[in-house]
């Protein structure tokens, strides 16, 4: 008996096909998979997100048939993805392999940013505001390297990034205003391509000036090494890590962008 | 919220103004200064010869670069050596970018570090 049901594909968003499953995937309901397979493939967007936290029973045949779609779809430059599957089904799928061939996500809106993110291009944006205090930092600069990492930037050009965004506050923090009443804005902007950052702090007078002078010196690597104090590299290894630099300084505050290209 | 880093101290044997230190964790600015106590305290109590262990230190930024390059400096003042192994390549990567590789004394392992104390 075949216990299997699938909705009717449909059009969620330009390009993307969701294709509702529930049931019992089994060597019984590959017949009926195949149709709606051939559906998709002839008349949908051949990106498709197969929808299946209803799904109770995934047999390895049934796997081979889903892999057979997927292979038609990558024929017209699309992917089948696996969205919902419960924590079981994944397990056994995993131990079949499925991983290796299949992206799986929570849910379909995850699906929809990884198709943004693939294929259109498309930036993800985060922003965090923190009090300027350094203690604040190794939390902030983690965070950013974690989002890249996940974002498929290798752990070397994560490590660059975490680099980046630690001096970028710290210097924030050492040459703004501080306290746990006044904030830094650290806002990224990350795609396939590149990264981009961006400090904002609350200007002390006193140190804008002092801060000047660092952006004017343009030291060797050797001069800066050979600074006399504990500090004062930490802009020079930014701008040895990033690929463009800028810094506006405005009645209000220093803002400091930074553009990083992926590594690898 | 400070980051993490342990300092584990081991007495070298034949070596009595000596001491190899392993370093666990972040050195970045939030921790700096701890750091700066506790080996300027080592050196000032006549172990002026210093192993850094690196293996398990996974970042440092540029105060920590600094603050290495003090101990560096602070030890040759002494008539010591500051000393440093088993570097992993991210770390090494931000103090060859800072030009430091020349300045601090870099082995690939401890074994080699102590060997040159002879």
């Amino acid at each position: 008996m075949i216990n299997l049901n699938i909705e009717q594909p449909r059009e969620i968003a330009a390009g993307i096909t969701v294709l509702t499953i529930a049931g019992e995937l089994d060597s019984a309901s590959i017949e009926k998979l195949h149709a709606f397979c051939d559906e998709v493939v002839n008349s949908h967007p051949p990106y498709v997100i197969a929808e299946m936290s209803g799904v109770t029973l995934f047999s390895s045949s049934a796997l081979g048939g889903i892999m057979g779609c997927r292979k038609r779809l990558g024929e017209k430059n699309g992917d089948l993805v696996l969205a919902g599957l419960t924590l079981d089904i994944k397990t056994k799928l995993n131990l079949l392999g499925a991983n290796k061939i299949f992206k799986m996500y929570s849910d379909i809106r995850t699906a929809i940013n990884a198709y943004d993110w693939e294929y259109k291009g498309k930036a993800e944006a985060v922003s965090v505001s923190f009090p300027s205090e350094l203690k604040f930092v190794p939390p902030v600069r983690q965070l950013v390297s974690r989002i890249a990492q996940q974002k498929g930037y290798s752990s070397r050009d994560s490590f660059r990034i975490e680099t980046i965004v630690d001096e970028g506050c710290n210097n924030a923090v050492e040459h703004g205003m501080q306290g746990s009443d006044r904030n830094i804005d650290l806002s990224v902007q990350i795609d396939r391509e590149k990264i981009e950052i961006r400090v904002v702090n609350v200007s002390n007078p006193e140190k804008v000036e002092n801060l000047r002078d660092i952006i004017k010196g343009n030291q060797t690597p050797a001069q800066v090494a050979a600074l006399a104090g504990k500090r004062g590299r930490g802009l020079a290894l930014i701008k040895m890590l990033a690929n463009n630099l800028n810094i506006d300084f405005t009645e209000t505050g220093t803002s400091v962008h930074i553009t990083r290209f992926r590594g690898e | 919220m400070e980051s993490q880093i342990n300092l584990e101290f081991e007495d070298l044997k034949g070596f009595s103004n000596a001491k190899k230190v392993k370093f666990v964790g972040d050195l970045d600015a939030t921790n700096v200064e701890f750091v700066l106590d506790k080996i300027c305290t080592m050196m000032n109590d006549g172990f002026v010869n210093i192993v850094a262990d690196f293996q398990k230190l996974r970042y440092v930024n540029s105060t920590g670069l600094g603050v290495l390059l003090h101990f560096n400096k602070s030890a040759k003042e002494k008539n010591g050596s500051f000393k440093i192994a088993n570097v992993n390549e991210n770390v090494y990567e931000i103090i060859e970018i800072i030009g430091a590789t020349s300045l601090l004394e870099i082995y690939d392992d401890i074994d080699e570090a102590v060997e040159s104390l002879k």
